[in-house]
């Protein structure tokens, strides 16, 4: 496998919708934001959110 | 020091899920995949990056990445987030090849600090002082602020008392703090850790080891985590006599001081009185305030706004730019919609995907792209300090040398300190001081590289 392979773009790059907010400094929160966070939120919850918090144990690091 | 340098080690959480939550991979299978093109490049899972970083899978199959040695806060916080995306290109690449294998089998990486049971894991920073110097009272000094940052710089979350209750709190660090100072990392884990590997010479320079924070996906956060311990540090350093308020019980004091929310619990003082989390905070801020640049007029903007959102319990900057405030938010705004409260599940599984950094699905970012959490750094330059060191340290001279030796094709080794080729013969160039940018003995490594890469070029070796 090439080098490329650690400094390849990543997922953020491949996405259209991520570049038109690449480089706004700005926070600018709008109502219309928020309900759509809230509702993309609704789809991730909706999606067996106890068996996946179940799965994530790892022994402790540090 | 007027100039100092710090660096950032993130320990990511890692979980391998399939499409009904159930676990896929044990971590350690999990951690395989997700460094094959790490070690199909160094030939082991330990390297430094073109960006002068170390990446490497940390005990517990924590994947960890350390930035490179950062003399500007704006820069670390790049270097930080380049991290990210460096892995979540990682996970992405591991994703997509257990896909094609046709498993059912996602890999999730959290930059968080606890599993879900309760094993912690860490965000540590390191900070460069003098070794002459001050480092006797330096914990006496630094502590009361560091158990009383959370109320700005905490990443927030849900902690279940005893009783059974469920509570938002600043950070859930403190739960995992059990010891003031030490040399532990693991079994006790203290506030500042002792172990002193200066990473340059040990005659000058002396390293902060700093356990006690939270990992922070705010850049508003992770950039204020070093610029107000970096003026507590210089206050210090400025020899002068500092009258703080010393708690008499620091572990203690930030486990109330987590847990108070509108600030105004009493912290026992030591030799009597008490003072509460937004006081010395203030006085902290009032004490630095005199010893920084004009270029630190932000800094301690942002403090106060931050002290005075506890304060005040005016939430409206502070709800859009630290990570404690975005989420008590959100996690607010969730619980209505769904009528549930912080004891549900779904509260849990809502606070890791905001730590999830993946910047597709990860609930932090979409809170970016809509504009409800903060994006200080253009994504150009998050995206260019994946290859490009920090330019103003010696992570210039290891950056250069690594790119050198990975467009050569040259076998090498590097550490903090030390870069060598790995060839009969070959001298290891040290360069014990963090600060130096130039070195002739590293300009030669890379003309030695680049004769190598030109002679292999002209005679590839037999198919």
């Amino acid at each position: 496998m090439s080098q490329q392979s650690i400094y390849g773009s990543g997922p953020a790059e491949d996405s259209g919708d991520l570049e038109q907010s690449a480089g706004s400094g700005q926070v600018s929160a709008s109502v219309q934001g928020a309900d759509d966070i809230l509702e993309e939120i609704d789809l991730v919850l909706e999606e067996n959110s106890e068996a996946f918090v179940r799965s994530f144990v790892q022994k402790g690091g540090q | 020091m007027e100039r100092r340098i710090g660096g950032l080690e993130t320990e990511l959480g890692l979980v391998c899920v399939r499409s009904d939550g159930s676990r896929a991979l044990e971590p350690e299978a999990a951690a395989r995949e997700l460094f094959r093109p790490v070690v199909a490049l160094g030939r082991s899972s330990n390297v430094f990056l073109r960006n002068a970083s170390r990446l490497y899978l940390d005990v517990g199959s924590h994947p960890e990445y350390a930035t490179a040695e950062c003399d500007d806060w704006w820069e670390l916080v790049a270097q930080d987030r380049a991290g990210e995306r460096t892995f979540a290109h990682l996970a992405q690449m591991a994703n997509t090849a257990l896909a094609a294998k046709g498993e059912d089998a996602v890999i999730h990486l959290l930059k968080n600090n606890v599993d879900s049971a309760g094993n912690a894991f860490g965000s540590h920073e390191n900070y460069l002082v003098d070794r002459r110097g001050e480092f006797t009272r330096l914990p006496r000094i630094l502590l009361p602020f560091l158990a009383t940052r959370q109320i700005l710089t905490g990443a927030g979350g849900v902690v279940r008392e005893e009783d059974g209750t469920s509570r938002f709190v600043f950070s859930r660090r403190s739960d995992h703090m059990w010891e003031a100072v030490s040399s532990a990392t693991t079994r006790t884990r203290p506030i500042i850790n002792t172990r002193d590997e200066p990473h340059g010479d040990p005659q000058r320079f002396r390293r902060l080891h700093v356990i006690v924070g939270d990992s922070t996906m705010s850049e508003v956060s992770t950039w204020l985590r070093f610029a107000t311990t970096d003026l507590v540090l210089r206050l210090i350093e400025t020899g002068r006599v500092v009258e703080v308020p010393v708690l008499s019980d620091t572990i203690a004091a930030i486990r109330l001081s987590a847990r108070d929310l509108p600030g105004t619990a009493q912290l026992p003082l030591e030799g009597g009185g008490s003072e509460t989390s937004v006081g010395i905070q203030q006085q902290y801020l009032d004490l630095v305030a005199p010893l920084a640049t004009q270029d630190e007029a932000p800094v301690l903007e942002a403090w106060q706004r931050g002290i005075d959102a506890v304060r005040t319990g005016d939430r409206t900057w502070a709800a859009q730019n630290l990570d404690w405030a975005i989420k008590e938010k959100l996690f607010a705004q969730v619980c209505e919609r769904r009528g549930v409260d912080l004891s549900s599940p779904q509260i849990d599984r809502l606070d890791l995907a905001y730590h999830d950094i993946d910047p597709r699905t990860g609930v932090f970012s979409s809170l970016q792209r809509r504009g409800l959490a903060p994006q200080i750094l253009p994504e150009e330059r998050i995206a260019r300090a994946r290859t490009v060191a920090p330019a103003t340290t010696r992570a210039h001279l290891r950056g250069r040398f690594i790119t050198a030796a990975e467009e050569a094709g040259v076998d090498h080794v590097a550490d903090w300190t030390t870069m060598r080729l790995v060839r009969q013969g070959a001298m290891p160039v040290s360069v014990m001081d963090p600060f130096q940018t130039e070195s002739e003995q590293v300009d030669a490594l890379i003309a030695e590289m680049g004769e190598m890469g030109r002679r292999s070029a002209a005679s590839p070796p037999p198919a």
